[in-house]
């Protein structure tokens, strides 16, 4: 009895959600696997012609797919990296006892707000003008050109400006999680006279993991599917050394008009990116639960 | 047991959503469409030439208010409209008249296109200017355009770029004087896209040229049009500062303020120029590719009719473009609101500027050449030239180079 | 010593907020500036403050109505967000076993997916869903919600499964064993606990749902029910952008949302009079 009980509000509390999370993401990510299996411009009315596993054998050869995935990862990693150290710093800092910290909050938050043509605008700008002006100031005019036109630096650019806008948004999470840890045992550490890194290190960032489980997995999925800061910062170049995964696939479907391709490209990558994460999340979700 | 009790519990959940959903959106329906009797009352128009959007919602209110047919206008950003398209056609929520490029756009979408042969205004669209499918009129020119070189007049004289030897030299002086000689732009048109038609444009049959081409039969590399082509690119890089940092916004401004001496653009600059405080006159001079002297016109976007709408609202946009181009509110729209240099003969081209005056003079004695764009392969510029472009612009790379590199960009697109 | 440990570091965040503010001042001041004025120069103070631009892009905007569908469309979508990934979330994290784990996993997967590869489908979906079963996906404003709430749900539910995770199930128990039901214990007892997490899942739903422009431009088409960043489209182009009035446009857009952020962040953080009382 208790258990048919228990099963009817688990029903009742997750089937809502469960609904409209299929219709809207679950089933046409389906048809899109679908159409992977398919020769197909993307046009309703024209042909769908089935090729089974040929998209896939195609994409093995498709250089500049496999180059994008490649630049992808790098700019991943990179990324996340930099978001997360500068995000937490910027928490750490927010909740200190500070007179100016309300505003600051609101202040490192503001670039979150910024998105598409008007951030390129401003960061092109940056980048020709503010950088030029800081080399010739500085007289490192080694580091401080315009980025976005060097194939080398056009990346780190794209790091720089995507660390500036999501660095806020991690650190909401990560204020979250700082205000979970309960004063007494930062004030017992304080007592037993902890420096303040070995309180850091032994003491917050332990009771932390959980918003760093999701702050890590939050940027590296938007890091992963980053598509409007890189098409309104470089495009993809110079010379596609920044065509990250998502605009290989955009300009696949809707450019080269193949959508079973672009389709097939998306799979797989999902795929390859899902297991290593999932397998990161289901690792640390077990740690957190052991301590 | 358990299984039944679990899923009529869902069952019942979805019903009562699936109902509200109804309800909320059966209310607003009812709201929207209060007054509408049939489908021929109402039509929609979704284009991709943002410019002209609130001055199309402006005639549309005119037609409404002549005609009582309600004409609904649906906002683009522009970059992203010919996908926006697709989807809205692929989902059934099509919109009755839109806007296509050119001629592979048309293809690609034929089983969209309306025929438009049969309306009366069709004969009076300037010579080739129409766009066709299999040889039914399926799309009317918004306009024509152009392209070249834009010019100050009081530092280019058009006898310092008539051929290859004069335009290298007139840069070599430029360059002598810190005047930026020529200026392109990074966007993807302004970059290459543009400028990489003169070679194609000059071939006899560019149509053809270009099919050769795709199957391998001919190879840029030995084209006398591309290998000089190719001596204009070096030209241009040698002598000017790189055009990857340039935003087009940029380039007008620098060829305002005088700190650029010819950009390569088209009559569409005009609108922005005129935000400028000048004080030197323009104009527009061809590309001098093999000594040419014609500019280059074509059309950039064209009226199309959703085929797969019910024949009501296909008559009731066939209605509405005829109205467009030979009532008198219309017309004068066409030139005075859009500002569009005229692609029908039966309309009047108002008072121009230099850049549309040129155009205008130029298509209307035939003396151009055509956009060989309009045949490329669909979404090359972007996708395969610009990344090339940016190669040439920013690595070591010879004009002789240049071509061989265009060659392999253009096979990598098929 | 101490102080001045404090005094520098008020000064590094001041200098911080100063580095990472830079760019939006580009963007105010130029809201004020025609071509000329910003090409001669982007960073200067504008010649005038005169509010030309922010009247013609409120005008064009078709403002008040613009605002108002972005305040139901956000409001009502993020109300269902919390309500319901809340209670979902609860739900995994309290009846542990596999089928909640493969409904946990299956959420943050999908949080993988760029949006650009659902969007024809979703949209194909969306209007077999319209023409079939006759409820007006399209069109409506409601139908927007009922997607927003569909692609916000793997992100909100990630937050809430953290979060829960982390309170003591002896509360519940307590709350059970008095005979209060699943929806009551829920409700008075747990939704309570979760106000700093739910204070995060909004600001985050909120920004995202009430800057979108791509799921709203594919899914509304009468002009009456544009949102803000939709009614924004004049401002940019073929070629070219008028930057005085879409950096205008901007600015009108997210003055709501950093209001909205400012009040609501105040409930993530524990008041410093609360965390004496512990």
């Amino acid at each position: 009895m208790a258990s048919k009980n228990k099963r009817r509000w688990y029903v009742l509390f997750t089937a809502p959600l469960l609904l409209i999370f299929t219709t809207v993401v679950l089933i046409p990510f389906l048809i899109g696997i679908y159409y992977a299996f398919f020769e197909w411009d993307g046009i309703a009315a024209n042909p769908k012609v089935f090729v089974g596993m040929e998209n896939f054998t195609s994409l093995l050869q498709d250089e500049r797919f496999l180059e994008s995935a490649w630049i992808t990862t790098l700019f991943t990693v990179l990324s996340v990296i930099a978001i997360n150290v500068v995000g937490l710093a910027f928490a750490l800092l927010v909740t200190s006892k500070l007179r100016t910290s309300n505003v600051a909050r609101t202040m490192l938050f503001m670039p979150y707000l910024i998105g598409g043509l008007i951030l390129g605008y401003i960061w092109q700008f940056v980048f020709l003008d503010v950088f030029a002006l800081f080399g010739e100031v500085t007289g490192l005019d080694k580091v401080f050109f315009n980025w976005l036109i060097d194939p080398q630096f056009a990346m780190y650019g794209l790091v720089f400006v995507f660390t500036w806008q999501m660095a806020g948004y991690v650190m909401i999470i990560y204020i979250a999680g700082l205000q979970g840890i309960p004063n007494e045992v930062v004030e017992a550490s304080k007592i037993d006279g902890a420096s303040p890194w070995q309180r850091f290190s032994r003491v917050t960032l332990p009771l932390l993991m959980p918003a760093l489980t999701i702050s890590l997995f939050l940027t590296l999925s938007s890091a992963f599917k980053i598509y409007d800061v890189n098409l309104s910062l470089t495009g993809g170049g110079p010379a596609n050394s920044t065509e990250m995964f998502a605009m290989n696939i955009y300009n696949e479907i809707f450019g080269s008009g193949n959508y079973g391709l672009g389709q097939a490209k998306a799979i797989v990558f999902f795929l390859i990116v899902a297991a290593i994460t999932l397998t990161q999340v289901y690792i640390t979700k077990k740690r957190e639960v052991e301590m | 047991m358990k299984f039944q009790k679990k899923s009529l519990g869902s069952l019942v959940l979805v019903l009562v959503l699936l109902l509200l959903a109804a309800c909320g959106g059966g209310q607003e329906e009812g709201s929207t469409s209060s007054g509408e009797e049939g489908s021929a009352n109402k039509i929609t128009i979704f284009q991709s030439k943002v410019e002209i959007s609130d001055q199309l919602e402006a005639l549309a209110k005119e037609y409404t208010e002549e005609t009582g047919v309600e004409v609904e206008v649906l906002g683009t950003t522009g970059d992203d409209y010919f996908q926006q398209l697709q989807i809205r056609l692929n989902s059934n929520q099509g919109p009755s008249i839109f806007s296509l490029q050119h001629a592979m756009e048309a293809e690609k979408l034929k089983s969209y296109v309306a025929d438009l042969s049969a309306e009366e205004y069709v004969k009076d669209i300037a010579p080739n200017m129409e766009l066709k499918l299999e040889d039914k009129v399926v799309g009317i020119p918004y306009g024509v355009e152009g392209f070249g070189i834009i010019y100050n007049k009081d530092l280019v004289k058009p006898e310092d770029v008539q051929d290859l030897a004069s335009f290298r030299s007139t840069l070599e002086n430029f360059k002598a004087q810190d005047i930026n000689g020529f200026g392109l732009a990074q966007d993807a048109y302004f970059l290459i896209g543009h400028i990489s038609n003169y070679p194609f444009s000059l071939q006899p049959d560019p149509t053809d040229f270009i099919s050769k081409l795709n199957a391998g039969e001919v190879t840029m590399a030995q084209t006398p049009e591309f290998q000089e082509f190719g001596q204009f690119m070096e030209a241009i890089k040698v002598n000017t500062p790189t055009p990857l940092s340039v935003t087009y916004d940029q380039q007008i401004g620098d060829f305002a303020s005088g700190k650029t001496a010819m950009i390569h653009q088209g009559n569409w600059a005009a609108g922005m120029l005129q935000e400028f405080e000048m004080d030197f006159e323009y104009g527009m001079l061809p590309f001098p590719l093999m000594g040419n002297d014609k500019l280059a016109v074509g059309t950039g976007n064209n009226w199309a009719i959703n085929s797969q709408k019910e024949e009501g609202e296909i008559q009731a946009a066939k209605d509405f473009l005829n109205w467009m181009h030979t009532s008198e509110v219309g017309k004068k729209y066409i030139v005075e609101e859009f500002g569009f240099v005229p692609a029908l003969t039966t309309i009047e081209p108002g008072e121009l500027d230099p850049l549309s005056q040129a155009v205008s003079e130029a298509s209307n004695s035939g003396d151009t050449i055509p956009w060989a764009q309009n045949a490329y392969p669909a979404n090359i510029v972007p996708n395969d030239l610009t990344p090339f472009a940016q190669q040439f612009f920013s690595e070591d790379m010879t004009g002789e180079q240049f071509v061989e590199e265009f060659d392999n960009a253009w096979q990598s697109a098929q | 010593m101490r102080k001045l440990f404090g005094y520098s570091k008020e000064i590094l965040l001041v200098l911080l907020a100063i580095v990472f503010l830079s760019p939006i001042y580009i963007i105010f001041v130029n809201s004020f500036k025609d071509r000329q004025e910003l090409y001669d120069n982007a960073l200067s103070l504008p010649a005038t403050f005169s509010l030309q631009y922010y009247l013609e892009a409120m005008e064009k905007m078709n403002f008040l109505s613009a605002i108002a569908n972005s305040l139901y469309v956000t409001i009502l979508s993020v109300v269902i967000i919390v309500v319901l990934s809340s209670m979902t979330a609860w739900m995994l994290v309290r009846t542990g076993g596999k089928l909640s784990t493969i409904i946990f996993m299956t959420f943050i997967a999908t949080m993988l997916i760029p949006f650009q590869t659902l969007m024809m489908p979703l949209m194909q979906f969306m209007s077999s869903i319209t023409n079939n079963l006759n409820i007006p996906m399209y069109n409506t404003r409601e139908g927007l919600i009922f997607m927003n709430v569909g692609f916000h749900a793997s992100l909100s539910v990630f937050l809430y499964h953290g979060f829960i995770k982390s309170i003591p199930i002896t509360l519940e128990e307590a709350a059970t064993i008095d005979g209060a039901s699943k929806f009551g214990v829920f409700w008075r007892i747990i939704f309570p606990m979760l106000k700093p997490i739910t204070a995060t899942v909004m600001i985050l739903n909120v920004i995202s749902i009430w800057n979108d422009f791509l799921l709203p431009s594919l899914t509304l088409i009468d002009v009456g029910l544009r949102t803000i960043p939709l009614s924004t489209f004049y401002f940019f182009g073929e070629f070219s952008i008028q930057w005085n009035l879409a950096m205008a446009g901007l600015t009108l857009t997210i003055i709501p949302v950093i209001i909205f952020y400012a009040l609501a962040q105040k409930h993530i953080i524990k008041g410093i009079g609360e965390g004496a009382v512990k």
